[in-house]
């Protein structure tokens, strides 16, 4: 008994504590507040992009509520209706798929407070909000260009496969047709392509990926819709003695879209061939700023889709194309912080 | 001087809040006895054996072990001073083996390596099993032992404790005849071996055969202690009730019509029973007597609709039953009164109402589209039934039935079937752990009912109280009926004889000579 | 004296959320604005309709694992009848394109029937789901966990399956409203919720059913000699299970706008914490309506400060356990004060 007690008072103590450290949300003194949903910090994409949006808006002197959804559409909007009430001026909204992007900004709407969407556009435009987003389809065709001059240099035709994000997912469908755009252009380089599903999940693409290299030995090219999956590629073509880099003999002609880490490193390794990248920078930069401009200015329900081109690395550009990704500035960026 | 006796009380008295639980309790255990202790349920028996293990302490009085003054302060220390106990429920783990509920708390190390030496262990447990005469492995597990068996294995862990003062708490209520006789052998054995040994049992011919002395207790006070020789059932149980045997049974004067309640023509499920045929006539009660593994058992749930059975018929009032299942039996007009009170015949951690309640739920349903339950009409009945069995508590609504004796259980389950005003009333083992006091009011009970014109099945392994409140007799053995007897036929020897027929091991002789 | 009430009135749960609720409110006076309440209120509804079918289940005893994915599958189907316009390029490789679904939607896609006709399929279907557990579990003796455990990764998968992972969008207007903030408390999820819990409330208190129901969870060999027809009572607890969740499925899924296969998937934990939070036994034959009331109540209200304190994910699962502990601690320590009472 005394000892529930005591255990009892110390939780207890223990969330107090924490809830009286914690600033208050809303604001008190005049400054604005953000509310800043995502929907989970697992790929290196999202914590690039979480990082760069925070800082902006704290560097703009704006308080960041932070909410993360964990993947559970229904728990986001709960988090986003709670910070409503708690009278935030603007929501920065990371969305977990552009069919509950919909719901939420007509819950913003609603409540008259500015809503930005992040990288994920909303499935329709039926409710006003500041978007940006990447245009998935072209800046995935751009990277396949180049594979696709590429592969020509090696005379007859190419085995293709491509590896497939969750196909709820516009980006992933859309990156999906940019790569198709490609093979139908050159009907006589390539045969027909292998699909490997993802789910944009890194073990499913593993497994499903060493069953497709299994039957389909002589493939000659892959292209992966997301570039946090490179790890999972590199394992299964190691096990299969096909990861070399260009210029050795059974180079298979590997690219993908986002631009991280992994994708510069093995770039400037030479493993990888192309990688389309988003500029998450320049999409946080325009975003926030059309979301602050929309805030000061006192507009409730501000409408503007703003599109990101995006370019394609490739090892024709690296030399001088490297720093735009930001994949590489971060690797930079800590080779130079670790000096 | 204090040599001849291991173990004294002298002048030991507990109260709980104020109650008297022991009063000035003085006698002693003689190295090397037997000492039967018999008393009613509650009077003070347990509380005596709880200070003697230590668990609790008394407020007056002292014990003196081998005239040593003896104060355990908890039962670690009654064990360290040689004293076992081997309980009603058994303290086994069940998922281990034989060895390790042995050595559970002190295996024997590999020198002083934190390993179990588990070769000595097994040589040790095979020894104490022998001396239990047990001829099984001691790698078997627990669970897959019988409870004599078990029961053994508890022996054989006070054993290897050095025990020298061994209690038994009813060891017999759930063992065969064939183990409770090899467990009274070794009784004996350990005697001849020179341990001391308190038999406590609501068995009295059990006590008589086995004890050199018989402690009688009531209300927390010795009334009587003598040598057996001196005593006789009849003693015991006056000393006990403060009545005589005479006034156990209620007298009965059957006069039961010529109409059929039940009927149950040619029964048969392999295995179980064989071409069951009896009939039992409104207002009669039908004794069904058989020992343990007989079939009265499964026979009575058969008939009941609990189990399925290959061939034959059960008829109630005529009318041949269909499909059975308690729910159809119970429309049909029977009522169940099972030997598993707890388990099977009682929601324990509920209250009496909801108890009582359960069966006739459906008398209580309002009229109307919307059936709602009508609680105080259901209150109402429980009440009066509650007032009429004089279940003694305090409100009906909010007692749960857990705290309740054991025979004012009992009589709830009773009680949850009269509310049912049942035609047929099936009754399996009533007085199983139920006081002597108890027991009288169950038998006019039962008189009273089929004084109303119920048809009673009345089932027991106790042959005394089928011939002291039954207006038949039939006999079963191996799962058939081996005799019946009218009620002026009935004579124990002959009843018992039947009742072995078909019976390999006379041996089993033992158990039912000493009900 | 007035601790030793506290603890050991039934209402105990209620009066903690009170205590909490007040002593919150000190630090984020946002607690209390009638926006945030409203908020509060709004996002009980759902989960409390999960936790009264969950309850039914608990006090025979069972536990039904599968109610989530009960929801996510009710909810596909829900939608796929009720949509009135579908993308071809999400949608045409599935399995009933151009069959039930087309361009223009579902069978019922644009018909004023479309959202009454939905939600009865919605329940339909869902109690449908609760049949086959109760049946597995009452008639085939299979043990409840592995049953529910079964369906949920059935049941899961189909809803993944039968959509290719879409989410469908377009449902009625008249659907969508049920699941929208109204000012104030009064919202249609209220009123569906509150039917549920009249239903469920005279059932448990009322009804001969009823008493079945905790003879059953109490003691099933007893209830058996009784006369309870316990088959049946076991799989009617499944059934109302499934419908529960077929009703929080409409709930989930208007708020969300759309059929989603992988609806509530993190539900499940909170359903159960607030079960047992509330005081309903997990060992059977104990639970209350306005138990399961005020544990989801606790719980809404938790999550809701939880938000309100601008902490990280992680930090909220680690108070979110931590006082479920609490909550498990205290309750065994009134009921040591309940037996020290009793004696």
């Amino acid at each position: 008994m005394r000892w529930i007690c005591i255990f009892g008072v110390t939780i207890v103590l223990a969330v107090l504590c924490v809830a009286g450290c914690r600033d208050r949300g809303g604001s008190d003194d005049g400054s604005l507040t953000v509310c800043f949903a995502l929907q989970d910090l697992e790929t290196e994409f999202w914590v690039a992009s979480h990082e760069a949006i925070t800082q902006t808006l704290r560097k703009k002197g704006i308080r960041v509520v932070e909410r993360n959804g964990n993947e559970d559409a229904n728990r986001q909007l709960e988090q986003i209706r709670d910070a409503i009430a708690q009278g935030v001026d603007g929501i920065v909204l990371i969305p977990q798929d552009g069919e509950s992007a919909v719901t939420i900004v007509g819950e913003a709407n609603r409540a008259g407070i500015p809503i930005a969407v992040f990288n994920r556009p909303p499935a329709n435009r039926s409710h006003p909000a500041l978007v940006v987003f990447a245009d998935n389809e072209s800046i995935s065709e751009k990277a396949m260009t180049y594979m696709a001059a590429e592969a020509k240099k090696l005379g007859g035709k190419v085995k293709p496969l491509i590896i497939v994000g969750d196909l709820g997912d516009r980006n992933a469908v859309a990156r999906r047709q940019g790569f198709y755009n490609v093979i139908e252009a050159n009907p006589d380089l390539f045969e027909k392509p292998i699909e490997v599903p993802s789910k944009w999940d890194s073990t499913t693409a593993l497994a499903n990926l060493e069953a497709a290299m299994q039957s389909n030995s002589d493939v000659g090219l892959i292209f992966t819709s997301s570039d946090f999956l490179y790890p999972q590629v590199k394992a299964v073509l190691e096990s299969f003695g096909k990861w070399k880099p260009r210029g050795e003999d059974g180079h298979i002609i590997l690219g993908g879209i986002d631009g991280d880490t992994t994708a510069c490193r093995w770039m400037r390794d030479g493993y990888v061939d192309a990688t389309g990248v988003q500029d998450l920078y320049y999409e946080s930069e325009i975003l926030l700023e059309a979301l602050i401009a929309a805030m000061e200015a006192g507009e409730a329900t501000p409408e503007k889709w703003m599109e990101d081109p995006g370019f394609a690395l490739t090892q024709a550009n690296l030399a001088e194309r490297a720093s735009d990704m930001w994949g590489c500035r971060l690797q930079d960026e800590s080779a130079d912080a670790g000096q | 001087m204090s040599e001849i006796n291991i173990l004294e009380f002298e002048g030991i008295s507990k109260a709980f809040f104020g109650m008297d639980a022991l009063k000035d309790v003085s006698f002693s255990l003689p190295t090397g006895h037997i000492v039967g202790l018999v008393g009613e349920n509650g009077a003070g028996k347990s509380t005596l054996m709880n200070i003697l293990g230590g668990v609790i302490q008394p407020d007056k009085g002292r014990m003196l072990l081998k005239g040593q003054e003896y104060t355990p302060r908890g039962p670690g220390q009654a064990s360290a001073a040689g004293i076992a106990f081997i309980h009603q429920e058994l303290n086994l783990f069940m998922n281990l083996s034989i060895c390790d509920n042995i050595f559970i708390d002190r295996f024997p190390k590999v020198g002083k390596l934190p390993f179990i030496d588990k070769r000595q262990a097994r040589r040790k447990t095979a020894e104490l099993l022998e001396m239990v005469e047990m001829d099984v492995s001691p790698n078997l597990l627990v669970e897959r032992l019988s409870p004599g068996q078990r029961q053994l294995v508890e022996i054989a862990k006070a054993l290897s404790i050095g025990a020298e003062i061994i209690i038994f708490d009813e060891p017999t209520t759930s063992l065969t005849a064939g183990e409770t006789e090899k467990l009274f052998s070794i009784i004996a054995r350990l005697k001849a071996a020179g341990k001391s040994i308190f038999y406590i049992s609501h068995n009295l011919g059990n006590v008589l055969e086995l004890a050199d002395e018989i402690v009688v207790i009531r209300d927390g006070e010795v009334m009587d202690v003598d040598s057996k020789q001196q005593y006789t059932i009849g003693r015991m149980i006056s000393k006990m009730v403060g009545r005589t045997i005479d006034q156990m049974y209620p007298p009965r004067e059957s006069s039961h019509s010529d109409e059929v309640a039940l009927k149950v023509d040619h029964l048969s499920q392999p295995g179980v029973v064989k071409d069951i045929n009896f009939e039992v006539r409104k207002g009669e009660v039908l004794g069904l007597f058989g020992l343990m593994g007989s079939g009265r058992t499964e026979l009575a749930r058969m008939i009941f609709g609990l189990d399925d059975y290959g061939s034959g018929q059960v008829l109630v009032a005529g009318r041949v039953m269909e499909k059975r299942s308690p729910q159809k039996s119970i429309a049909s007009g029977m009522a169940f009164v099972t030997e598993d009170r707890r388990e099977e015949g009682l929601f324990m951690d509920d209250t009496i109402l909801s108890n009582l309640s359960i069966v006739s739920i459906d008398d209580y349903r309002r009229r109307g589209p919307v059936s709602s339950l009508d609680r105080q009409k259901m209150s109402r009945c429980a009440g009066e039934v509650a007032d009429s069995l004089h279940i003694k508590c305090g409100r009906i609504d909010k007692d749960a039935v857990q705290n309740l004796s054991g025979g004012n259980q009992q009589k709830v389950v009773i009680g949850k079937w009269i509310l049912t005003e049942p035609s047929v009333f099936i009754i399996d083992e009533p007085t199983r752990g139920i006081d002597v006091g108890a027991k009288h009011e169950v038998y006019s009970l039962i008189n009273e009912l089929a004084g109303k014109g119920t048809g009673i099945l009345f089932v027991s392994s106790e042959l005394e109280e089928l011939m002291g409140g039954c207006d038949r007799i039939i006999v079963m053995s191996n799962g058939e009926i081996q005799d019946v007897f009218d009620k002026a036929q009935f004579d124990g020897q002959t009843i018992l004889h039947a009742a072995f027929k078909g019976h390999k091991r006379h041996s089993a002789a033992r158990e039912v000579n000493s009900e | 004296m007035f601790v030793r009430y506290f603890l050991l009135s039934e209402n105990f749960v209620l009066y903690l959320s009170i205590l909490y609720f007040v002593v919150l409110s000190l630090f984020y006076p946002h607690m209390a604005s009638t926006r945030n309440l409203t908020n509060v209120s709004s996002n009980m509804w759902p989960l409390f309709a999960l936790v009264v079918g969950q309850m039914f289940v608990l006090i025979v005893g069972g536990i039904d694992l599968s109610q989530t994915s009960i929801m996510a599958f009710v909810s596909v189907i829900g939608a796929m009848l009720m949509t009135s316009q579908l993308d071809p390029v999400l949608f045409e490789n599935n399995l009933l394109w151009g069959t039930l679904l087309a361009e223009t939607g579902g069978p019922l896609g644009g018909s004023v029937l479309a959202t009454p006709v939905g939600m009865l399929v919605m329940l339909g279907v869902g109690s449908l789901v609760g049949l086959i557990n109760g049946v597995s579990v009452a008639k085939l003796k299979m043990p409840p966990f592995m049953v529910t455990l079964v369906s949920m990764m059935f049941f899961s998968g189909l809803a993944v399956f039968a959509t290719r992972s879409e989410n469908i969008m377009h449902l009625p207007a008249s659907f969508v409203a049920i699941g929208r903030v109204q000012a104030g408390f009064i919202s249609h999820s209220f009123f569906i919720a509150l039917a549920l819990a009249v239903g469920a409330y005279y059932t448990l208190r009322h009804t001969i059913l009823g008493q079945w129901f905790y003879a059953v969870g109490k003691n099933m060999r007893t209830s058996v000699v009784s006369g309870v027809p316990a088959q049946k009572v076991v799989i009617l607890a499944y059934v109302f299970s499934g419908f529960c969740a077929g009703a929080a499925s409409i709930l989930y899924s208007a708020r969300l706008e759309a059929g989603r296969p992988t609806l509530g998937q993190d539900v499940l934990l909170d359903v159960i914490g607030a079960a047992v939070i509330g005081g309903i036994s997990l060992y059977g034959g104990k639970g209350k309506v306005h138990w399961a009331l005020f544990g989801v109540l606790f719980f809404a209200l938790l999550a809701n400060s939880l938000n309100m304190m601008n902490l990280s994910f992680f930090t909220v699962q680690i108070v979110k356990g931590s006082i479920i502990l609490l909550a498990a601690m205290v309750d065994v320590a009134r009921n040591r004060l309940v037996v020290r009472e009793a004696v």
